[in-house]
């Protein structure tokens, strides 16, 4: 079984199908992957400017975090779903597509970065309360360099004709 | 005149920076997603909290009290980086229906929150009004998205 015949065989799937030439899923599932960015994408940023000090500093992390972690997580869901039904309704084009692959490493890499801070950092918000130490703001500017790395590939994939390869 | 102001907008110079090279716009609209994601997320956040969604130990005006400068700023990223693409094809984004009607609701977002959405927010405790206010202050910016993803499909 070659990469070829399994991207053949997603784009042919009835879902694939369904998605790129249905009309209106397409947009809608794109618009809810934006909307998802909009409204939780926010949430994020705001976790990550507490940590770096810059928004919200007269409130405990805690709280913050208390209050951005379920819809966080609910963004995830939504962001990765609609992304996964994107992306398996134009197999073959983001095989081919350089800012794809650049996004699903920056994505990997967003798993990376939970494995290395997540334990450390982000399980014991109240930890942070006392004194936000250098290890969290790493944490949170490498979330911030990746999230906006994941927008901006993203968004780069539209362009790719438009590049000279 | 409107016509004449959107042409010598296409020919502005930061029109043609915008197009001197193949990154420059795709950049400047992921910082516009950026904005959105700032501005739209923490208007979300204190809406979830007039609902009385998520568990949070801060009532709704403390929250956009401690987010007013952030939402602001969102708002103010979201706008310059638009006006940049806008510029770009201002007379096809003019006859885009789908363009058309985000400015539309773009306008009665920001109108309204600065306005009925400030005032439903400072509620001590958050009533029939001020739930009204928070679906549709998340109805109008969704909205906005939404149209904004459909500038590209029609």
């Amino acid at each position: 079984m070659t990469i070829s015949s399994i991207l053949d065989w997603i784009q042919g799937s009835a879902l694939s199908v369904a998605i790129r030439e249905g009309g209106l899923p397409y947009p809608v599932i794109g618009g809810l992957h934006l909307l998802s960015i909009a409204w939780f994408g926010g949430m994020l940023l705001l976790v990550d400017l507490r940590l770096l000090g810059l928004a919200m500093t007269t409130r405990p992390v805690s709280d913050i975090w208390a209050m951005a972690q379920p819809w966080k997580r609910v963004g995830f869901v939504v962001v990765v779903v609609t992304g996964f039904l994107l992306t398996w309704a134009e197999p073959i084009r983001l095989y081919e597509s350089p800012s794809f692959w650049i996004k699903m490493t920056l994505f990997a890499l967003v798993g990376v970065h939970a494995l290395i801070f997540h334990s450390s950092v982000y399980a014991q918000p109240e930890k942070l309360d006392e004194g936000i130490t250098p290890k969290a703001k790493l944490a949170a500017t490498l979330s911030l360099i990746l999230w906006f790395g994941l927008i901006l590939s993203g968004r780069l994939i539209a362009f790719d004709d438009s590049f000279d390869r | 005149m409107l016509t004449e102001f959107l042409r010598w907008l296409v020919n502005s110079p930061w029109s043609h920076a915008m197009n001197a090279a193949e990154w420059v716009f795709p950049t400047v609209q992921s910082f516009h997603f950026a904005g959105f994601a700032i501005s739209i997320g923490t208007i979300a956040i204190v809406d979830f909290r007039i609902l009385g969604w998520g568990r949070s130990r801060f009532t709704p005006a403390e929250l956009a009290r401690d987010l007013m400068w952030w939402t602001s700023a969102g708002i103010a990223i979201m706008l310059i980086t638009g006006f940049l693409m806008f510029s770009t094809d201002a007379v096809g984004y003019h006859n885009n229906p789908a363009f058309e009607f985000k400015m539309v609701c773009l306008t009665l977002a920001i109108l309204f929150h600065y306005t009925l959405h400030r005032q439903a927010v400072g509620a001590a405790t958050p009533g029939v009004v001020a739930k009204l206010a928070a679906v549709a202050s998340l109805v109008l910016w969704t909205t906005v998205v939404a149209s904004g993803r459909m500038i590209a499909f029609i």
